[in-house]
């Protein structure tokens, strides 16, 4: 038999493209709080701000169910194993948030001669959007997952939603 | 007044220093200095006036530790603070008998301080991981290659 | 998991870190038989970041932010705390306007803190109505403060000597209208879920403190209330202007999560009582103290200052040497006491009624941890 190289059977590319849409439009965060920004987070899914509206809404409380980490707060050194194996167990594809300042690189708790913190939630697990603030305001992480879902599509649908006002 | 009682209570213990406080100033009705070993006596003292314990903490100084105890009463307002000093080289004597509140205080001074407790049930490290090998808020801690 | 010479009925369940009922990351080794406790051994220190450390190698304004992370929830006590003890050790007297500014935000946080935990924690127990509520009432006062502070939860409010930012008509007319706005939905509340007969079932008799247990624990705040000990340090203690209020502490009787529930629902509509005398009493003046020194370096010395959070006795322990950085500051935690009768309460209850329990201490791990 010889082989040909030509046009695919499948086109699976259109396929892919097709799911990240379907993915980008349901993320599934965890309920994983680690400090102060966990609380911002909770006010981002309540009555104001309203995640669902951008198909984030759906906490879930186990790392198998969901296939977003929000890390919202201070990584202490206990806690670091914790969140790597959390990450670990979430199926793939998946996608990290660093929300606030000390999830992005220690924030106000980083100085020389400290002991107790992971200076960056990026040392330890691979990060797709930060969002920076003390905490960041629930209108900052909806930017966020925003962002999150063009990266996740490749497609400018954060400009539509800005078109709308 | 309880904190005439208190002082009756702990006059009775031989302790170092037993005085009133300057409540104004620095928040203390009763102010008193013991030894670590006599401890235990003063928290029964302080329990037999019903009074709770309110904190229990270290201080590093060049020379000695100093644990400050700090007790209140729900009853009526009066707060005494107990200092014991301690020699660097030596063991603190638990009070988690008398208090079962102290058990947490005293595993907190030893994982922060590395001060040891004679008598606690289960002391191990609380805030820091099982493994670390320094105590933080010793003076003498500073920024090393395993913990920067 | 079984130890060699163990029967095989025990196991060991662990519970947390990450686990949506332990409002935060702290673990909790159970050991059960079917499904009944026979002993948890709360694991904290994963929130661990080093505050007092940090309060050795800064000075003392370089510190006053921390005083918002430590407990974020009601962060507005801590900064009063701190301030306060800072003022006692330099002498920094504060304007009465301040003082009372102060009282009025601080409870304002305290309602924000309350209704946070009613939300959270019956989202523990499976409503999630109510969690909807309230966070939709937290929302008008978060915007309240937002007004004078400038952020949405780690206030930085207070500065040694009164308050940098006077509050204004706009202010003072939101709160106004937010008392009446919750005033009217204290009944809602009642309704959804003080009535609720599933509520009822899973909290009244369960995990009962006594009193004698809170003396040994040292327990403070709405834990001990709920146990029917009037222990409140803006009344056992009075500091600031609390004086000046007509206001009660609502005790409860038999000392289990129903009580304390409604000690929290009750002791919002106290705060709201303050509020609203303190608004009708406040005075004109300044709000900061005249000369306050840009170098804070007390004299050596050392002072305790305890205030009331929305969780129980905040107390700051400060010690110095006469340097512009403390020596020592030691934060006494209400959650850190409050937590650690856990292991005594817990035992011999179902894993369902462990979640329903540790909710209604209303622990904030990082401010056990620090």
């Amino acid at each position: 038999m010889e082989t040909k190289t030509g046009e695919p059977l499948i086109k699976i590319g259109l396929l892919e493209e097709a799911l990240n849409l379907a993915r980008a439009n349901s993320l599934w965060p965890m309920t994983f709080g680690l400090a102060c920004c966990a609380i911002e987070m909770m006010a981002a899914g309540a009555a104001r701000f309203d995640l669902d509206r951008f198909g984030a809404g759906v906490f879930r409380p186990s790392p198998r169910q969901s296939d977003l980490m929000i890390v919202a707060g201070t990584i202490s050194k206990k806690m670091a194993p914790a969140v790597v194996r959390l990450w670990e167990q979430m199926p793939a594809p998946k996608w990290v948030i660093a929300m606030g300042n000390c999830a992005i690189s220690g924030g106000p708790f980083y100085y020389p001669t400290q002991y107790a913190i992971v200076p960056g939630a990026d040392l330890i697990i691979p990060v797709d959007v930060y969002v920076p603030g003390c905490p960041p305001r629930p209108e900052g992480l909806i930017e966020g997952i925003l962002h999150l879902e063009e990266k996740i599509t490749k497609r400018g649908r954060l400009r539509k939603f800005r078109d709308v006002k | 007044m309880l904190s005439e009682r208190i002082k009756k209570a702990l006059a009775l213990l031989k302790l170092e220093k037993v005085e009133g406080g300057d409540y104004g100033k620095t928040g203390y009705h009763v102010e008193a200095a013991a030894d670590p070993g006599q401890m235990p006596e003063v928290a029964k003292a302080m329990l037999a006036e019903g009074c709770f314990l309110e904190s229990l903490t270290a201080v590093d100084y060049p020379a000695h530790f100093t644990l400050v105890y700090h007790f209140a009463s729900y009853e009526e307002l009066c707060r005494t603070v107990v200092h014991a000093k301690l020699d660097k080289r030596l063991m603190a004597t638990s009070i988690t008998a008398v208090y079962p509140a102290a058990n947490w205080y005293e595993r907190e001074v030893y994982d922060l301080f590395g001060i040891k407790f004679a008598g606690h049930p289960d002391l191990r490290r609380i805030l820091l991981p099982l493994e670390a090998d320094f105590h933080p808020l010793r003076k003498d801690f500073g920024a090393t290659a395993s913990n920067a | 998991m079984h130890e060699p010479g163990q029967e095989e009925k025990t196991y060991v369940l662990n519970f947390g870190p990450q686990h949506p009922s332990t409002h935060g990351v702290l673990r909790v080794e159970l050991q059960m038989e079917g499904e009944f406790i026979t002993k948890a051994a709360p694991d904290i220190g994963y929130g661990h970041r080093g505050h007092e450390h940090m309060a050795e190698n800064r000075n003392y304004q370089q510190f006053l932010p921390n005083m918002g992370r430590v407990d974020y929830l009601h962060a507005l006590a801590y900064n009063q705390g701190y301030c306060m003890a800072v003022e006692k050790l330099t002498g920094l007297e504060v304007p009465e306007r301040a003082e009372f500014i102060r009282v009025i935000t601080a409870e304002l946080n305290r309602i924000a803190s309350h209704l946070l935990w009613v939300g959270a924690y019956l989202l523990d127990l499976g409503a999630f109505t109510p969690f909807l509520y309230c966070f939709d009432d937290r929302e008008n006062i978060l915007d309240l403060l937002d007004r004078v502070t400038g952020s949405r939860l780690t206030y930085c409010y207070y500065r040694f000597g009164g308050v940098p930012k006077d509050i204004d008509d706009e202010f003072m007319a939101g709160c106004r209208a937010f008392i009446t706005r919750l005033r009217g939905r204290f009944k809602d509340y009642d309704d959804l879920v003080t009535k609720n007969i599933i509520f009822i079932k899973r909290t009244r008799d369960i995990g009962v403190i006594s009193k004698e247990q809170c003396v040994r624990y040292g327990l403070t705040g709405p834990m001990v209330r709920g146990s029917g000990i009037p222990y409140d340090i803006r009344k056992s203690e009075p500091y600031s202007v609390y004086p000046r209020f007509d206001f009660e502490i609502p005790i409860g009787e038999r000392g289990d999560i129903m009580d304390r529930y409604l000690v929290r629902i009750r002791e919002m509509a106290q705060s709201l009582r303050i509020i609203e005398q303190a608004l009708d009493k406040l005075p004109d003046g300044p709000i900061m103290a005249e000369k306050v020194p840009k170098r804070i370096k007390p004299a050596a010395g050392e002072v305790y200052q305890a205030v009331e959070t929305a969780r129980g006795e905040f107390g700051c322990y400060i010690v110095s040497e006469g340097d512009i950085k403390p020596y020592r500051i030691k934060l006494r935690v209400p959650s850190f006491g409050n937590l650690s009768i856990l292991p005594e309460i817990a035992v011999d209850t179902l894993v369902a009624d462990l979640v329903a329990i540790l909710g209604s201490i209303d622990v904030v791990v990082p401010e056990i941890d620090r």
